[in-house]
């Protein structure tokens, strides 16, 4: 069963920026863009890198470690050197929090 | 807990807020089209030079500057766009790539490849697979290093090898198994196109060779000067960068060359800032960093005696770059930490 769960504040997180989110012994990464709010996973799926530190450019994201870059809506590994997708969680924005789709 | 530790800022204790960074690392494609300009009005301007003076004895000064200003921003070049921080604009990086690599001699996904590898485990013994010397190094070493030919043959090697499909451990450890199809067809298009320069003298065309083979050799040995010093001397297996790699001070001339590298160990620290944001990050954490090291000249020279030192058995303490407390001794034998892997 999916369970909504309250990750942040809306302007907790900059434009076209991300915040790391712990929840459950589990790391997020929220993001806002132009194109709204979005949630993945915050490790690279390269190497054992957080992407918190990495570059938002439009709906971007690219890992601080190597360059390498995800589709931040769907996950999708764009460019060399990562070629695993990224897991993405549905997000809804309500009264100007975040909420993350888990479970 | 992961297994494998990332060489970078965060394992070297430096400290940057997000918003400065995100500032510094900003990208655009404005400042490397300017470079882009730069590199190739001044390659037009020694590329006449060469060609105006053949035939004369001034060819050979004009073709060891063409070759320097050919040489040195290919690598720089690939480098950057091997991070793939050049440009904003993913396919124009690739494409500058692409080109650059041919000119540097490394197909580009295994240099990309290979780099990212020496970015996660910086120095370490065993783990990076980019360590072009034997250290300590000895003079026997610096000559190898410096006339181009270590290299060269490494990186022929390279190129046969995947030309023939044939992947060695290293390059199946640090690529992707999907990526060595395009390594393939890299590596044979422009074995082919290297095989069209070394033929055309046998048509009578002879400009390949006085405008890119042979200055192309004379300018390896600046490329690899500016190469050597990014880590000699310094402390293999550190999880600090701060231990393990060096700035340098820059002065126009070798900043423009090099593209900011200079500021290597804050390259290592930040990978994602791009060449031109250098400068600020240097600024930024200027007091969590040493002092850089002397420029070019002088930094490479103390390398230089400091070799020659090693192997005739005699002291070692350089006068003022920053060496690793193993690499400075009284004389005797020494002990070898690394082998090359490259
Ligand atoms: S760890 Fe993210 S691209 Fe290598």
């Amino acid at each position: 069963m999916t369970t909504w769960v309250d990750a942040c504040a809306t302007d907790d997180i900059d434009d076209e920026d991300l915040i790391a989110w712990h929840h459950g012994g589990h790391r997020y990464a929220i993001y806002k863009t132009d194109k709204g709010f979005f949630a993945t996973d915050l490790m690279c799926t390269h190497e054992e890198e957080s992407l918190e530190e990495g570059l938002v450019m439009d709906c971007i994201i690219e890992c601080p470690l190597h360059g390498g870059r995800f589709d931040i809506r769907t996950g999708e590994a764009l460019s060399a050197p990562v070629s695993i997708d990224l897991k993405t969680y549905p997000v809804k924005v309500e009264g100007g929090r975040v909420f993350v789709a888990l479970g | 807990m992961p297994d494998v530790v990332p060489t970078n800022a965060a394992s070297s204790g430096v400290k940057l807020d997000k918003k400065s960074l995100k500032a510094i690392a900003a990208r655009s494609d404005r400042p490397g089209l300017v470079y882009l300009v730069q590199w190739s009005l001044g390659l037009l301007v020694t590329g006449a030079a060469v060609w105006w003076s053949v035939g004369t004895l001034w060819m050979w000064p004009a073709m060891l500057v063409h070759g320097i200003l050919l040489s040195v921003p290919s690598y720089a070049m690939s480098h950057e766009t091997a991070h793939g921080t050049a440009f904003r604009t993913r396919r124009l990086n690739e494409a500058v790539l692409w080109i650059t690599s041919l000119i540097y001699m490394e197909e580009p996904l295994h240099r990309r490849y290979s780099h990212t590898n020496h970015h996660t485990h910086t120095w370490h013994v065993g783990k990076d697979s980019q360590m072009p010397f034997d250290t300590p190094m000895g003079f026997g070493g610096w000559i190898a290093e410096i006339t181009g030919f270590a290299l060269l043959r490494f990186h022929l090697s390279v190129f046969f090898n995947l030309a023939i499909k044939r992947y060695t451990p290293t390059m199946r450890a640090v690529a992707p198994e999907s990526e060595l199809p395009k390594m393939t067809r890299n590596a044979r298009l422009m074995l082919a196109i290297y095989a069209a320069i070394l033929a055309a003298p046998f048509f009578g065309i002879w400009w390949p060779v006085w405008l890119l083979v042979v200055p192309r050799i004379l300018g390896a040995p600046v490329m690899l000067l500016f190469t050597l010093i990014q880590h000699v001397e310094l402390q293999e297996n550190a999880p600090s960068i701060l231990e393990s790699t060096r700035s340098f001070r820059g002065s126009p001339i070798t900043n423009f060359l090099y593209m900011n590298m200079n500021n290597h160990v804050e390259h290592h620290l930040y990978p994602q800032v791009p060449f031109h944001g250098l400068p600020a990050l240097s600024d930024a954490v200027r007091d969590q960093l040493p002092e850089p090291d002397p420029g070019f000249f002088r930094t490479n020279w103390e390398v230089l005696v400091v070799s020659l030192r090693r192997s005739m058995g005699l002291s070692t303490r350089a006068p003022s770059i920053r060496q690793a407390p193993h690499m400075i001794s009284d004389g005797g034998p020494v002990r070898r930490i690394a082998e090359r892997t490259m």
